[in-house]
């Protein structure tokens, strides 16, 4: 499948926030969206279109990995944008977002695009956090911001292809050196190599664009 | 695809409900149907894969017989065969993702396991999928990781099989291990990590006998290339121009050595044995303390053995002390290096670990830096398929060391002794005169020449560093002729290598600390004592090469060489040396001294700037930049602190800075609280809501009109350092309370075109205050006032307030630099303060008198203010006590002669800090008394006399600072090579022919008091500090 770039993301946050609920429904969406039923992944990758362009998203959930300072450092530096994630219904996961923005901001490049994510934009009855303190932190910290649901669906595609846009305004202002691959950001073989019988997104599943 | 679409858009045998056990029959049949992969079923395929793993975890949540079904009909051996047929990605994709979602979402135990049993999970794992797609390799490894995840003591019995000694997981990732893809390698480090801490003995003996000397050999060339690619990087960027790159290669060697610590934290005793012995003898030693003697001016001499430049090793080692802290690794790692010699080349560690109680003899390898006979691939495949009888580890051990040894015969150890005892030959052929001399006093375990200081017996430490070529090696980078570029990093590693948990402090005793053997307690290493006290004194020259970071880093090894539990054991001598350094840094830092509103706020910026960030030598050690020469512009977008001072503005920053730096030194041995700094305390401020007692106090009423056109009713009051606005206390006539600070130095007052009651007045933020991101002023309204004349009295008392705020805080830190002439244009305290506050004061502030008695170079002159420091701090409640009446009094006889408004603080909360050094502003119309009784004048002469005569080569040589003497005279050379006394304007045009030193002269010749104060205030009007209109 062939790509202009291909942008490497990571997801951060505590523990229970829904973060591998949200790569699961970004990259496989057609997970439909059941009660009771949780259900994440830690590893997707998926084709999305920016300003015509073919941009593979390749989005790597860090969770689990926090024991080893090797591993979280690692996965900082090999990441283009990262989404943090908090939970709207915790309190204590919003408290948290200092420590995990220090965190990424020392380990990544400095280039690396942050979106912060109110993930479970549904339980609007259990909401602890306001909309307008999500954004005061954004505003405050210099990222993007949105509430999301992992289950309903809402807003998840903007979330992920947003922070892309940002990351692929910044290439085309030349602040992402798009040679050095560590930057999480690689340039796309001219060709695909694979299966040309079947172009990406044809069958309507991996890829989230032109279903037939 | 079409065909796809339409079963399920039909929906004919599909069951309504998604998430039942009919719909995983549909599913199962749609499987059994579909065996062979087509071109026309791959759509269909996929889509019942991704059903399947929904299904399945949704059962896994509420319905059992869901899983049973699915284990009933063995439906993971339909992903096995779709797997063996060459299915394409897209298919392959599919499939893994759905096993990663199947194992990564069961919490059923019991499931788990039973997905596990039948080995269709480790078949899947030994599939050789077409790995050069890259979404292929993606997927795999997510799901090795994921597995990994899930591995512990019951479930590692899956994947590792102890009879036919199989690891299919563990030995299938680590292939990977040097995988061109920085997520996969770091998925499989992440997976390496969850196998090594599963307590299991078999599968961990498996790993270290089978696996362990193939992946760490491996690891460790792969590493040391790395490095030899940063060092070609390092080479080649002289001009900054890949930083980018740079700044990559820096941070994966700390990846790898982050990655080496987690294992070796694990503490697996056998695996890190293996470890330890392959970092040691095959990297650390061969590589990194090999290059250690690779100075720069031999690295022409073409040595076929692999090395990176020494500035590198020093730089990588002090990474090493930093990070990684397993005490056989750490402990025999310093030790070679302080103790060493060039033999470690041929004999390797074995000797120091096998007395490091940590290797059983046999174990170790032959040094050097050499490839691995064979890829890892290949060494797992021997290792695991041969019988089970050579399991003995060594065999893998040696003969692939003796291949090594046969095949490179330029690498081989004889060769490498013999190159090693080259090398530090032709040390010595290679030398300049003066480092031959220096070299020679080395190996009789003398000082070197240059300053005679006599050496309290401390020979013991010196036992010759001849023997010790890479400790000599650290210890002449440490002279910064040219520039500090090397002496930084000899500097972190002896701060890393004394830092280090893992290193004995029986090693360090007498090198980098205070001696504790009671035959030489508290003795110290002179040696470096003096290269450090050097650096010091070289940074205080004009235009000097060493950059702030080395001289901070330098104090702190200072520090912690002769200081025990805050006592100073430092020699006389070494003192005297470190107080001409601070004198001279004094020197530089008068010379910038100007009455320029910008210097002021400088001052304050620098100290809450060092205050705020002090040196962390770990951040020091990541940043890349370092590892370029030094360089003098800003434009490489390397910080300050890290480059030399680029035009006239940095160079007075740094001469605050370095100003700031030595007299933290100076005060710590000398065991003294800082008293002086920061100008501004906080402690004897009004905070908001404190309580004052305003009676008798100037009050201006004004209303507050906000940007957003709020108004409120308020009282203005102006302190001497502070404009506050109150709003009366209910309860209490005459007392207010603060509902607003702000400085007076950092006050803008404008005037109204159309509206004389009115005054624009905005606060600004001091820089010192914390968040340097905010610049928003502290407040910027309009301020009206009952009438024309009560607004024109308030702007003129702002105006005023102001300036004088600033003219105070200007002769505090002239009183810092020893400028002696200020002491004429300041005003003192009324007699009568004094009167009242002597007495208390003697008991009360016994605590700052040490200071004003320094026991060298002692320049205080009369300070200006300083009654009414005491009377303030006086009037200031201590914290748990105050006394109200006296209180009052004082506030109201300083109120009644100097027309201020002073305020009282009853009730105040108030934090403990008896360092407090609070200058306020006194009337500057008072007339000059000096304060002998408090401010202790010394008279400084003879002892500087003293001072520069013990160092007549570096000490700068002060005139006499008699405050009573002509004040034009009494400019104090900034010069450090002619001790005696020369016309000011030379010295400053010879010495510093960027500073201007007009406003200099302006401070220091003014001829008499009332004259200085008039053309003082003329001055700073003129200045148009405060814009009046």
């Amino acid at each position: 499948m062939s790509y202009a770039y291909l942008f490497k993301y990571i997801i951060i946050g505590d523990t229970g926030v829904g973060k591998s609920c949200l790569l699961l429904q970004f990259t496989d969406k057609r997970f439909q969206p059941v009660h009771d039923l949780t259900i994440g992944v830690e590893f997707g990758a998926r084709m999305i279109t920016i300003d015509g362009k073919q941009i593979k998203l390749q989005i790597w959930d860090t969770a689990g990995q926090e024991a080893f300072r090797s591993i979280t450092r690692s996965y900082y530096r090999g990441a283009a944008g990262a989404l943090l994630v908090y939970d709207i219904t915790r309190r204590e996961t919003f408290n948290h977002l200092t420590t995990w923005l220090e965190d990424a901001r020392q380990h990544s490049n400095s280039n690396m695009v942050i979106m912060l994510i109110g993930n479970k934009s549904d339980l609007e009855s259990r909401r602890e956090v306001k909309k307008e303190e999500g954004e005061a932190f954004a505003r405050e910290h210099g990222l993007i911001f949105m509430e999301t649901s992992a289950k309903t669906a809402a807003n998840v595609e903007e979330a992920f292809i947003n922070t892309a846009k940002e990351i692929y305004e910044k290439i085309q202002e030349g602040v992402f050196d798009i040679n050095n691959e560590a930057n999480g950001i690689k340039i796309g073989p001219q060709h695909s190599p694979t299966n040309p019988s079947l172009p990406s997104g044809s069958q309507g599943s991996m890829q989230g664009g032109g279903c037939c | 695809m079409f065909r796809s679409r339409s079963w399920f858009g039909s929906g004919l045998w599909k069951p309504k409900n998604p998430h039942s056990l009919e719909h995983l029959k549909y599913l199962y049949n749609v499987l059994s149907k579909n065996q062979i992969v087509s071109e026309n079923n791959r759509g269909l395929l996929v889509e019942t894969l991704r059903s399947i793993a929904e299904i399945l975890i949704w059962g896994d949540q509420n319905d059992s017989s869901v899983f049973d079904f699915f284990l009933e009909k063995n439906m993971l051996s339909f992903f096995l065969k779709i797997m063996k047929q060459k299915c394409g990605s897209y298919v392959c994709v599919q499939l893994l993702q759905t096993l990663n979602i199947l194992f990564e979402n069961i919490r059923n135990e019991t499931s788990l396991y039973y997905l596990l049993s039948n080995n269709h999970v480790n078949s899947i794992i030994v599939h050789k999928f077409d790995f050069s797609d890259e979404e292929v390799m993606a997927y795999y490894i997510s799901f090795l990781k994921t597995l990994s995840l899930k591995l512990n003591a019951h479930t590692i019995h899956f994947f590792y099989n102890e009879h036919t000694n199989d690891f299919p997981l563990y030995t299938e990732a680590i292939k990977f291990f040097n995988h061109p893809e920085s997520m996969v390698r770091i998925a499989v480090r992440t997976l390496t990590l969850n196998v090594y801490r599963v307590e299991d003995k078999s599968m961990l003996k498996f790993i270290r006998d089978k696996t362990a000397a193939p992946y760490f050999s491996n690891l460790v060339w792969f590493i040391g290339n790395h490095i030899l690619e940063l060092d070609t990087c390092v080479r080649n960027d002289a001009d900054h121009q890949s930083q980018n790159r740079l700044s990559d290669l820096v941070a994966e060697h700390l990846d790898h050595l982050h990655y080496l610590n987690d294992i070796l934290s694990l503490d697996i005793g056998d695996l890190n044995q293996v470890l330890t012995d392959h970092l040691l003898n095959k990297l650390l030693i061969p590589l990194y303390v090999y290059s250690l003697t690779k100075r720069r001016r031999h690295s022409q001499l073409e040595d076929t053995k692999p090395h990176v430049s020494s500035v590198l090793s020093l730089f990588l080692l002090s990474q090493v002390f930093l990070i990684i802290t397993h005490v056989p690794l750490v402990h025999v790692l310093a030790s070679l290096i302080l103790t060493g010699d060039m033999d470690i080349f041929s004999q390797g560690a074995s000797e120091k670990l096998t007395s490091c109680h940590m290797a059983q003899g046999t174990a170790t390898i032959k040094p050097g830096f050499v490839a691995p006979t064979e890829t890892l691939e290949k060494s797992l495949e021997s290792n695991t398929t041969c019988s089970i009888n050579s399991s003995e580890p060594e065999t893998s051990h040696t003969t692939e060391c003796e291949t090594a040894s046969g095949t490179q015969v330029d690498l081989d150890p004889a060769a490498a002794a013999e190159n090693g005892s080259v090398d530090s030959k032709e040390v010595n052929v290679n030398i300049t005169d003066e480092e031959k001399e220096q070299r020679l006093s080395l190996e009789n375990g003398v000082t070197p020449p240059a300053p005679p200081l006599p050496l309290a017996g401390n020979n013991y430490q010196q036992q010759s560093l001849a023997n010790k070529p890479f400790l000599e090696m650290i210890i002449n980078t440490l002279q910064c002729s040219e520039n500090d570029y090397a002496a930084l990093f000899a500097l972190c590693l002896l701060y890393a290598l004394g830092h280090n948990p893992g290193v004995s402090r029986d090693l360090l005793d007498g090198v980098l600390f205070l001696s504790e053997k009671p035959s030489t307690e508290n003795w110290y290493n002179t040696l470096l004592a003096e290269r450090l006290i050097r650096i010091i004194s070289t940074s205080c020259q004009p235009n000097c090469r060493v950059r702030l970071v080395t001289l901070e880093l330098t104090i702190r090894l200072l520090t912690k060489l002769v200081m025990k539990s805050g006592q100073s054991y430092l020699h006389d001598c070494h003192l005297a040396a470190i107080e001409g350094a601070k004198e001279e840094s004094t020197c530089l830092l008068r010379n910038f001294y100007k009455s320029e509103e910008i210097f002021l706020d400088m001052f304050e910026d620098e100290y809450s700037e060092m205050q705020k960030r002090p040196l962390n030598v770990e951040w020091l050690m990541m940043d890349s930049n370092i590892l370029l020469p030094p360089t003098g512009t800003p434009m490489t977008g390397i910080e300050f602190s890290k480059r030399l001072p680029c035009g006239e503005v940095e160079r007075a920053q740094r001469a605050i800075r370095v100003f700031f730096l030595i007299r933290e030194l100076s005060l710590m041995l000398a065991m003294e609280p800082e008293i002086q700094l920061p100008l501004t305390n906080p402690q004897s401020c009004v905070q908001v809501n404190n309580l004052l007692d305003l009676n008798n106090s100037n009050l201006i009423a004004c209303t507050v009109v906000s940007k957003e056109g709020s108004k409120i009713r308020r009282f203005l009051v102006i302190d001497v350092i502070q404009l506050i606005l109150v709003e009366p206390d209910t309860r209490r006539l005459g007392w207010g309370v603060a509902k607003f600070v702000g400085f007076l130095q950092d006050i803008e007052v404008t005037g109204d075109k159309d509206d004389s009651r009115c005054l624009h007045i905005t606060i600004h933020r001091p820089l010192s205050s914390g968040s340097s991101m905010n610049r928003v002023p502290l407040l910027s309204a309009r301020f009206i006032f009952d009438d024309h004349i009560r607004c024109m009295a308030a702007k003129q008392r702002l105006t005023k307030g102001r300036i004088k705020a600033r003219q105070k805080k200007m002769h505090m830190i002239a009183q810092l630099l020893d400028l002696p002439s200020i002491v004429q244009s300041c005003p003192s305290p009324p007699a009568y303060t004094v009167l009242a506050t002597t007495s208390r004061l003697a008991s009360s502030r016994l605590g700052r008198e040490p200071s004003y008695h320094r026991p060298l170079f002692t320049a205080n002159t009369k300070v200006p203010g300083f009654a009414t420091v005491a009377m303030r701090r006086e009037s200031l409640p201590p914290p748990g006590r105050f006394s109200p009446t006296n209180k009052r009094s004082d506030s109201q006889e300083r109120l009644a002669h100097s027309g201020h408004v002073v305020r009282s603080r009853e009730g105040s909360p108030k934090l403990p800090r008896p360092r407090s050094e609070e200058i306020p502003l006194e009337d500057m119309g008072s007339k000059l008394k000096p304060r002998g009784g408090i401010s202790s004048v010394a008279s400084p002469a003879p002892e500087v006399n003293n001072g520069a005569s013990q160092f007549p080569s570096r000490r700068p040589s002060f005139p006499s600072l008699s405050p009573a003497a002509p004040v034009g005279t009494t400019e104090p050379l900034p010069t450090v090579t002619v001790p005696t006394l020369e016309p000011p304007v030379a010295a400053v045009g010879n010495e510093r022919p960027p500073a201007p030193p007009s406003e200099e002269t302006s401070f220091t010749q003014l001829p008499s008091e009332n004259e200085a104060i008039d053309k003082d205030e003329r001055k700073t009007r003129r200045r148009g500090m405060v814009e009046t209109v």
